[in-house]
C-alpha cells in the first residue's frame, strides 16, 4: 500500500512483491509499482528472478519420496498394530 | 450411505487400480474419508494413502530435517489415521487437517530431540541498502533469462533443496507449503496455527533468502 504523496522506491518494490505476485495489490499500488520497474532495472532482475526462484521451487513438488520399502514398513506396522473396524 | 453408491465405488477403485485412474481421481478426499469411516475398507484406505503418502513424508521431512524421523512420523500419522480417521469433522479440507497432525507429530519429535536449528534470522533480511535502493545489488546477478535447462536443472534443485534446508524452521515450513505444496495463505496459517498476517510475513523473508541464494549460484557458475 503506497501512503500519498510518497515516491515508489526499490524497497516498495520488494515488500509489495507478494501481493503484487498474487494479484491482491490495489490499483494505485500497481499503477506505482509497474511504473518504478518499468524505469528501474534492478527492480526489474529482482521481480524476474523471484519469480524464477518460485517456478524452481514449485518443481520440487513433483518430488517423490515414499518408495515401495517405506510404503511396505508402513504396511507391515499397521497390519501389527491395527485392524480397522 | 445408499449401498448401491458404495459398491459401485469399490468397484471404480478396482478397476482403477487395474486400469487408469480418471475416475478415481474425480472421488474427493472427503467423500473418500467418509466412506473409509462407514465401511473400514482397506482398498479405500490404500486410495486416501496414495494420494497423500508423499505430502506427509515432504512436510515431516522438511520440519525434521531426517530421513529417519520423517518415516517415524509418516508411520505415525498413517497408524493415527487408520485409528482417528472418525476425529476428522469436514471443517475443513481433509488435506488441510492432515498436514496439521503431520506438523503436529513432526514438531513433538523435533521437540522431543531438541535437534540443533538453523539461527540465521531473517526479521530483518532484505536485499535492499539503507535508502530502500537495490542499485547494483540485483542486475549483475540477473539469472532470470538463463534456459529453463540451466534454471530446472538438477544441481538447481539440490540448490534450492539445501537452501531451503538452512532456513530457520519458521520460515522453512511455511515455505514449504505455500509454494511447494501450492496451499494458500490461508490455508497454511490454518494448518499451523498462525495469523494470515504471520505467514505472509513469514513467507516473505525466506522467499528473499532464498532469491538472494540462487542469484549466488547462478552468478557463481556463469563465472
Amino acid at each position: 500500500m503506497t501512503n500519498p504523496g510518497h515516491d515508489f522506491i526499490c524497497r516498495d518494490v520488494v515488500e509489495n512483491i507478494m501481493d503484487y505476485i498474487d494479484k491482491e495489490l490495489d490499483l494505485e499500488t500497481l499503477t506505482e509499482l509497474e511504473k518504478h520497474t518499468g524505469m528501474c532495472p534492478e527492480c526489474r532482475a529482482f521481480v524476474d528472478t523471484y519469480k524464477r526462484m518460485l517456478d524452481l521451487a514449485g518443481k520440487l513438488k513433483e518430488k517423490k519420496f515414499v518408495t515401495p520399502d517405506i510404503r511396505n514398513r508402513l504396511r507391515i506396522l499397521l497390519q501389527s498394530k491395527v485392524k480397522p473396524s | 450411505m445408499e449401498r448401491g453408491f458404495i459398491k459401485r465405488f469399490i468397484n471404480t477403485v478396482t478397476r482403477a487400480k487395474s486400469s487408469s485412474d480418471t475416475a478415481m481421481s474425480a472421488v474427493t478426499d472427503e467423500e473418500l474419508v467418509r466412506m473409509y469411516i462407514e465401511r473400514g475398507d482397506e482398498l479405500i484406505y490404500e486410495e486416501i494413502l496414495s494420494r497423500h503418502a508423499d505430502k506427509v513424508f515432504g512436510l515431516a521431512l522438511r520440519i525434521t530435517r531426517t530421513t529417519e524421523d520423517a518415516e517415524e512420523v509418516f508411520q505415525e500419522v498413517f497408524m493415527t489415521l487408520s485409528k482417528k480417521i472418525g476425529t476428522f469433522r469436514g471443517e475443513s479440507k481433509f488435506s488441510s487437517w492432515l498436514y496439521r497432525v503431520t506438523a503436529n507429530a513432526a514438531y513433538m519429535r523435533l521437540r522431543a530431540e531438541k535437534k540443533h536449528e538453523s539461527n540465521i534470522s531473517l526479521e530483518s533480511y532484505a536485499p535492499y541498502d539503507e535508502k530502500g535502493s537495490l542499485m547494483g545489488r540485483i542486475k549483475n546477478k540477473d539469472w532470470s533469462s538463463r534456459p529453463d535447462l540451466a534454471i530446472f536443472s538438477k544441481e538447481a534443485v539440490t540448490i534450492i533443496e539445501n537452501s531451503i534446508n538452512e532456513l530457520p524452521e519458521s520460515n522453512r515450513v511455511v515455505f514449504h507449503l505455500r509454494d511447494i505444496e501450492g496451499l494458500s495463505n490461508e490455508e497454511a496459517a490454518e494448518v499451523l496455527g498462525l495469523s494470515v498476517a504471520a505467514v505472509k510475513s513469514r513467507l516473505h523473508r525466506a522467499r528473499l533468502f532464498l532469491r538472494d541464494k540462487l542469484s549466488d549460484y547462478f552468478y557463481e557458475w556463469r563465472k
